[in-house]
């Protein structure tokens, strides 16, 4: 089947099985920053942003996707000038190994688009569907805090 | 992961050929709420979806008599509905929170929880205990209660549902819920809800569902009736709960003992109910 996809802003016309996940889509069509994980639901890795909400990729049909506004990891930054989450995460030191990283950004990006002052209370329950192995979330949780500060402009310090 | 015995989509545009659709391709089509379930569980022998997507069955409504939730409602826009989160204390909102992550929250929808009804459900209870009804299509247009749909509903033979209708006068009712996972993200070994309305003293109305015994959840009347209208005490609610221990059909499954789950039953409606009478559900 074909489905139309706006893909970080850019409408695409593209082929998918009847039974393709979103995704495969995605990874097939180069958006590799989406990550394969338990691809049941539970760890969060290949979140993106549908319709403005986070959700796990590898449970949304590509066929449901059909129509839809879709921002992955590689579509948070505005060219060459890093998403202040991005910015947040880099200088939070919020990243070991790495992997879970893209679908924390968009967790939180959904987030900050709806509450721009979360408590921390709220930026765990929303990282609570991503799954880190290698730290013990706190420096997440204060990158959320610091990219939500100066997405305010304020001062993060 | 793909599902390669997925041939087709079917994106209906009236309840009348979403229908006749399922009729032509029978146990072979499954209808497709948000698609988790599908992507999940949807046996090697379906072929063909049937997107309710087209048929307008989004969003939360109330009359004079009741509230009701569109089945292609996520549970995200349920829990951010202002009406939901007035109705019963806000109590089915405090359930949705507790149900997975926001990032399947965003995805659910109360069509597929209910085309699925699995029996380790967190939200059927909620909607039991509330006395949901469903608004259905299969022919025609008709409502049927949960517990009916439930007690009669055939694998493979799902209905059109439309929505689940709540009736409102569940105002001064308070509820607590108590789902017991062996992690964050497991499915529950037992769940239990109550909702209640006390006064003067006294319990004037009980509900008490409890679902993952590994059966479909189910009210237990026969313990409500053994609090309703009597006075409030410590006593009585530690002998509800050995009742509803003892009435559950409580079996041996891969997560659970049959024994484990009653001793389950028993610490969870003690526990919920004393939330309750405690006012810790406000």
């Amino acid at each position: 089947m074909t489905i139309t996809l706006t893909i970080n802003g850019t409408t695409r016309e593209l082929s998918a099985g009847a039974g393709e996940t979103l995704l495969e889509v995605l990874r097939r069509e180069g958006f590799t920053g989406v990550k394969t994980g338990c691809g049941t639901g539970d760890c969060g890795a290949c979140a993106v942003l549908m319709n403005g909400r986070a959700v796990n990729s590898c449970l949304v049909l590509a066929a449901k996707a059909d129509g839809g506004e879709i921002v992955t990891v590689e579509g948070l930054a505005d060219g060459d000038r890093l998403h202040p989450l991005q910015e947040a995460f880099l200088d939070e030191g919020a990243v070991q190994c790495g992997y879970c990283t893209p679908g924390m950004l968009i967790s939180a990006a959904d987030l900050l688009s709806r509450k721009p002052s979360p408590t921390e209370e709220e930026i765990k329950e929303a990282l609570s569907g991503n799954l880190c192995r290698c730290t013990g979330y706190t420096k997440q949780i204060r990158a959320v805090e610091r990219a939500a500060e100066r997405m305010r402009g304020g001062d993060d310090e | 992961m793909a599902l390669h015995h997925v041939r087709d989509v079917i994106r209906p545009l009236t309840l009348e050929e979403a229908w006749q659709r399922k009729l032509e391709h029978g146990p072979a089509a499954r209808f497709l709420g948000g698609g988790i379930d599908v992507v999940l569980y949807a046996p090697p022998t379906v072929s063909t979806l049937i997107d309710l997507e087209g048929l307008d069955l989004s969003g939360v409504r109330e009359d004079a008599s009741w509230i009701s939730i569109g089945a292609m409602t996520t549970m995200t826009e349920a829990i951010e509905s202002a009406t939901l989160g007035r109705y019963a204390s806000g109590f089915l909102v405090r359930v949705l929170k507790a149900v997975a992550s926001p990032l399947q929250r965003n995805l659910a929808t109360f069509g597929g929880t209910l085309g699925s009804a699995h029996p380790w459900s967190d939200v059927i209870p909620a909607l039991l205990v509330l006395e949901a009804e469903l608004a259905i299509y299969d022919g025609s247009e008709r409502t049927v209660a949960l517990g009916t749909y439930l007690d009669e509903r055939k694998a493979g033979e799902s209905p059109v549902i439309r929505a689940i209708r709540l009736p409102k006068g569940s105002e001064s009712a308070r509820g607590a819920f108590a789902s017991f996972t062996r992690t964050g993200f497991d499915v529950p070994l037992l769940n239990v809800t109550c909702l209640a309305v006390v006064g003067e003293g006294a319990w004037k109305d009980v509900r008490i569902a409890i679902g993952g015994t590994p059966g479909l959840a189910k009210r237990r009347r026969d313990v409500e009736e053994e609090l309703v209208g009597r006075p409030i005490r410590v006593e009585g609610i530690a002998a509800a709960a050995r009742s509803a221990a003892d009435a559950i059909d409580a079996r041996d499954d891969v997560r659970a003992s049959a024994g484990y789950r009653r001793r389950l039953a028993r610490a969870l409606v003690e526990r919920c109910l004393l939330e309750i009478v405690e006012g810790g559900a406000e």
